[in-house]
């Protein structure tokens, strides 16, 4: 099988999907206008990349659904309003406080939901720290990942809303780390594309 | 003629673009709906952080255009692909710290006028949103802002061969720099000046 992203074009995506550190994490691009002309059933997981803007989306929602209702698997990370365009999300937003890390002693209290995930093998609790956009009311069966300071999911997969699976998150790695901004960013993706590669693209939903 | 501001993300313009869009001297036209007339009715033209590069190249020769006749381009970001001639691929620093994010004015430009360049330096303490690299500056441009000890070109503006002006900020969006100080919007409205040719 194989993984497919959507480039929505911004330098932050270019850098992050066409510089050769990640670059072979995903076997082929594809523009979200073009998304009609790929049978996306061919693919394993299907990438919807930071910042993606949601209009340039929403008129393939029921193509996703489609392929979602195919056993597939979609990863949508933040600020993406992935509500408007995958079913089943109930997202809250928040002010993001970029400031937080300079009040000593200070915890932003982002854990790790579930530390025996294999997601968590080469991810540890900094390196899915930095700030954060909001949180999901997760479907009940949904497996959570990692919480906010007040328990509230920021990753998960939903397995249950649908016949495959989404890989849902709040945190917006693609942007920062396609902006030279945040190493954290950059320690979560080396962490979490192997995953994708490993795990999400090798084990069907 | 008016600006034409490209909207390249989902949501509202930026509010310090609502007056000049209530009064017709900037135009905002979402990324995706672009058309050559949007060019050929515009003087100027302001591209944010969020531009979509791949598909923005299909522009290309409408951008030349507007740049032949005399237009500005007034650029925010990292330069990834070659939209004109003789501009080159973003540079990012390599392991910046502190001091590598200190900012120069290297030459008076109107758009800076009586503004501290070392006042958009930090955000609450913090350095590093203002940019952390540069796009290389074309042979002949003038450097504005200079970033680090080697005094990089984060902020130049060059009189294009064939005529026009680009203004490159390699960074996040220089209208949102300033924090609380209010310099975010007056930057705002001297980069609509720029484009418009009413300064520089």
């Amino acid at each position: 099988m194989s993984i497919l992203a959507v480039h929505p074009g911004a330098y932050y995506h270019i850098e992050s999907f066409e510089s050769p550190r990640y670059r072979n994490y995903f076997d082929r691009l594809v523009r979200p206008e073009d998304l009609s002309d790929v049978q996306l059933e061919d693919y394993a997981v299907l990438l919807i990349p930071c910042r993606t803007p949601a209009d340039r989306l929403e008129e393939h929602k029921g193509r996703l659904r489609a392929y979602l209702d195919h056993g597939g698997t979609i990863v949508a990370t933040g600020e993406s309003e992935s509500q408007l365009f995958l079913p089943g999300i109930s997202f809250t937003p928040q002010p993001t406080n970029f400031w937080w890390w300079l009040t000593p002693g200070a915890d932003l209290g982002v854990r790790i939901a579930a530390p025996e995930h294999p997601l968590f093998e080469k991810l540890g609790q900094r390196d899915i720290t930095w700030h954060l956009h909001g949180w999901f009311d997760a479907p009940e069966g949904a497996e959570i990942l990692a919480v906010n300071g007040e328990g509230k999911p920021i990753l998960y997969i939903d397995a249950v809303t649908t016949k495959g699976r989404m890989v849902i998150t709040s945190l917006d790695p693609f942007f920062h780390h396609g902006s030279h901004f945040m190493p954290a960013t950059t320690r979560f993706l080396d962490g979490f594309l192997p995953w994708m590669r490993n795990h999400l693209d090798k084990e069907p939903a | 003629m008016s600006v034409l501001l490209v909207h390249s993300h989902f949501g509202p313009t930026p509010p310090a673009f609502t007056s000049a869009i209530a009064e017709a001297r900037v135009v905002s036209v979402r990324e995706r709906q672009l058309t050559a007339e949007d060019f050929a009715n515009a003087q100027g033209l302001i591209t944010t952080t969020h531009l979509d590069q791949v598909g923005f190249m299909a522009h290309a020769e409408a951008v030349k255009t507007l740049l032949d006749r005399g237009g500005r381009w007034f650029f925010n970001g990292h330069i990834l692909r070659n939209f004109v001639d003789g501009l080159e691929i973003y540079r990012p620093l390599e392991k910046p710290k502190r001091p590598d994010y200190a900012l120069t004015r290297l030459a008076e430009h109107p758009i800076f006028a009586s503004i501290e360049q070392k006042s958009l330096e930090e955000n609450k303490g913090v350095a590093g949103f203002y940019g952390r690299g540069y796009n290389p500056l074309p042979p002949g441009g003038l450097a504005v802002n200079g970033i680090g000890p080697e005094r990089h070109p984060i902020d130049w503006e060059w009189r294009c061969p064939q005529g026009g002006r680009i203004f490159s900020h390699a960074g996040n969006d220089l209208g949102g720099m300033g924090g609380e100080t209010g310099a975010g919007k007056l930057l705002t409205e001297r980069i609509i000046a720029w484009c418009s040719g009413e300064i520089g």
